[in-house]
């Protein structure tokens, strides 16, 4: 497993290559995982507090049972064998996957993110978005998608898990959008047929989504392994279970065509609502934690009779664009108050490229609250 | 349903039991890994769709050079020996020879080229061949099931796996079509400095130090005037160019090519995560596309559906993840056009 590379369209989307992967950890759920992946357990606990008689205790547990065996019973009967049993198996993989191909391939979009593309799949009508971090990269950076139909929308990147290479985005223009399911309770097996899709080597229209085939080959907590092969752009692509279920996101590639590597939707799970908040996870590799200091506003001001005063506007500057004026005075940046010009731009020193931030200033005796992105200094 | 019912007869014992072994079920994937012979294109895989790979055995061919060199495939066409492979792997090249089922056949002829579609016509000494079986229509819905040429040992041809993983369409030439030569101006028109030895240009004769006045009678005075001229052509095109050598008016045919594929293109992230690709790999008509696992020297094989008949025929391995193949519809037209240049017997 050594001398893995990601695929990036372009190096500019590049993260540092992981050097030794530290990943490869036994398998250990967090506890609300196992609740949530065995419903019938918490049927359990509820009868043995409720204390019933055994009789009920086994007809409730049986009811459990029977519900725990009705989601087994969604499992296509080929995914059980360890080689499909013939041609009529062949044929049935083919027919559940062509059953939801043209749903899920209009789902899955182009991420165009500087002078890179990766690829993403939209979860939600109105364009909650699924990627890997490696290809946003950042938090709150301006993204744009294009749909499978060609229809170039604006979107922004939400939080990502630096180190398991998960990242969320949303388009900022209206719905509704077409989205796949996400398999959030973890379903899929080592062994499993499953088909991956991406807008390889960038968006083609004439092309369309790039669809591959392959078996679940290796699991591990945050990496799943599968011959469904994969190349620059496809990262941040989908990974379907054969329902059309999102399992997986791409990742990396190894050295031979059968090593394609997704992060599993079980990752993605786990930092689900911080990600959504847009919190910057992990320290790495695959995405670059912002340095502080480097936040730029583009504004000039100096002390006046206790009171900051803006003298000076940048061109095309953040301030410029938020509608800050020579001679505002400047009252808070955050919710704090700012006391002077040090106490000011100390505060701005521990923001980043890419942060939004509150100020508040005063106006002809009026007060006006900005919210502004900074932009890379 | 039929399922919750058979369920419900089960002892409570019984149910105890399959309640821990789907628990043991569930917690087993921790760093499993799946065998091999299980794997997409695992031997076993393989076996499942053996009937078609019983059609490679007969109507595929493995193109050696040499001994031992296997270096492209080909598709039989004809019971007396015609055989389609692919041009570009094949340029060139000495001492051929095909391995047909068990038999190995020296190669002693390429009948015809089509520079547009990179396809070579080539014949052996037989008469008792099965030309592969041809489907009706090219025309299948993305996701299908699709079998190729993989590995081949001296006696056996093996099948690959995969299916057809996008649209149909036409591959352009990888920086549009181009003659081969490279111009600079020169006072009484564009003037050849370097050529190729592959470029299709050099093969019609021309050479450097000619000076090109005209392509199909139009004058050329500018560089700008044969980027103009390029905009409408495709590569395959045959183009007539009218060049001064020593003072003296001659003509002379070249058929166009792709730039890239003539002058070498750069070489892309993408390229060095996707092995040995073919070397023309632009500049198709039109291709189905699959997700086949194969290299430069995997092309020329029929593309067969899981019932074994001919969906089309391999051209190209473009990079990790896209196979391209004729569609049998244009590969009929095209065997009937490149069987027209045989002579007559």
């Amino acid at each position: 497993m050594a001398a893995l590379s990601k695929c990036p369209a372009k190096p500019s989307i590049t993260a540092t290559r992981p050097t030794a992967f530290s990943h490869y950890l036994p398998f250990l759920h967090a506890s609300g995982f196992w609740i949530s992946r065995f419903p019938f357990l918490q049927n359990g606990i509820v009868v043995v507090e409720s204390a019933l008689g055994m009789k009920q205790l086994f007809v409730l547990f049986g009811f459990a049972m029977i519900s725990a065996y009705a989601a087994e019973m969604e499992r296509f009967a080929f995914n059980d064998k360890k080689i499909p049993s013939g041609v009529e198996d062949l044929k049935a993989i083919q027919k559940s996957m062509q059953s939801v191909l043209e749903k899920v391939r209009a789902a899955t979009v182009c991420v165009e993110l500087g002078q890179g593309s990766g690829s993403g799949v939209i979860i939600s009508e109105d364009g909650l978005i699924l990627t890997a971090a490696h290809v946003t990269s950042g938090v709150g950076k301006e993204v744009t998608f294009v749909l499978s139909d060609g229809r170039r929308v604006k979107g922004e990147s939400l939080g990502l898990s630096s180190d398991s290479d998960c990242a969320m985005a949303k388009i900022t223009e209206k719905g509704p959008f077409p989205f796949v399911e996400v398999d959030k309770e973890d379903q899929s097996r080592l062994g499993d047929w499953v088909f991956s899709l991406g807008h390889s080597g960038g968006y083609n229209k004439d092309r369309g989504v790039g669809v591959r085939i392959g078996r679940i080959v290796k699991s591990t907590e945050s990496t799943v392994q599968t011959d469904c092969s994969l190349i620059g752009g496809d990262s941040g692509g989908p990974l379907f279970d054969m329902h059309g279920r999102l399992i997986g996101i791409h990742s990396r590639v190894g050295p031979t065509i059968t090593e394609n590597m997704h992060v599993p939707t079980r990752e993605f799970v786990l930092h689900w609502d911080k990600m959504l908040k847009g919190e910057f996870l992990g320290e790495g590799p695959f995405a670059k934690k912002p340095k502080k200091g480097t936040g730029f506003l583009g504004c000039g001001s100096e002390d006046r009779e206790g009171k900051l005063v803006v003298t000076k506007i940048g061109r095309e500057s953040p301030a410029e664009a938020a509608g800050i004026k020579v001679d505002d005075i400047l009252i808070k940046l955050d919710g704090t108050e700012i006391k002077d010009k040090k106490h000011f731009q100390a505060m701005l020193a521990e923001k980043c490229a890419d942060d939004k931030v509150t100020v508040v200033l005063l106006r002809a005796e009026k007060e006006i609250s900005l919210t502004i992105k900074l932009a890379e200094r | 349903m039929k399922f919750f019912l058979t369920r419900r007869f089960f002892s409570h014992s019984s149910l105890l039991v399959i309640f821990a072994s789907s628990m043991l079920g569930h917690h087993a994937y921790a760093q499993e890994l799946l065998d091999t012979e299980f794997r997409t294109n695992g031997p076993l895989m393989h076996a499942l769709v053996a009937p078609t790979a019983e059609v490679l055995q007969k109507s595929s061919a493995v193109i050696f050079e040499g001994r031992n060199e296997e270096i492209s495939f080909g598709t039989i066409v004809s019971a007396d020996g015609l055989i389609l492979t692919k041009a570009s792997e094949i340029a060139e090249k000495k001492d051929l020879s095909a391995r047909i089922d068990r038999r190995s056949y020296p190669l002693k002829e390429v009948i015809a080229v089509d520079p547009v579609w990179d396809v070579a016509l080539v014949k052996v000494d037989a008469a008792d061949l099965t030309p592969v079986p041809f489907a009706e229509s090219s025309n299948i819905e993305i996701g299908t099931w699709c079998v190729a040429n993989g590995a081949a040992t001296r006696f056996q041809r093996r099948p690959m796996i995969g299916i057809i993983s996008a649209t149909t369409r036409e591959i352009k030439a990888d920086g549009g079509p181009v003659l081969g030569i490279a111009l600079t101006k020169d006072d009484d028109g564009l003037l050849i400095g370097e050529i190729p030895e592959k470029s299709s240009a050099h093969s019609a004769g021309l050479k450097k130090g000619d000076i090109v006045t005209h392509l199909d009678n139009q004058a050329m005075k500018k560089r700008e005037d044969v980027a103009k001229f390029m905009e409408n052509r495709k590569v395959g095109d045959e183009v007539e160019v009218t060049f001064l050598r020593e003072g003296k008016e001659q003509k002379a045919k070249v058929t166009l090519a792709g730039r890239g594929d003539t002058f070498g293109a750069p070489a892309t992230r993408n390229d060095a995560m996707s092995g040995e690709v073919s070397k023309r790999r632009s500049g198709f008509p039109r291709v189905l596309q699959h997700d086949i696992m194969g290299n430069n020297k995997t092309c020329g094989g029929p593309l067969l559906d899981l019932d074994g008949k001919c969906i089309g025929m391999n051209i190209a391995r473009a990079n990790r993840c896209e196979s391209f193949a004729i569609p049998v519809e244009e590969l009929l037209q095209l065997i009937e056009k490149l069987k027209a240049k045989q002579p007559a017997p």
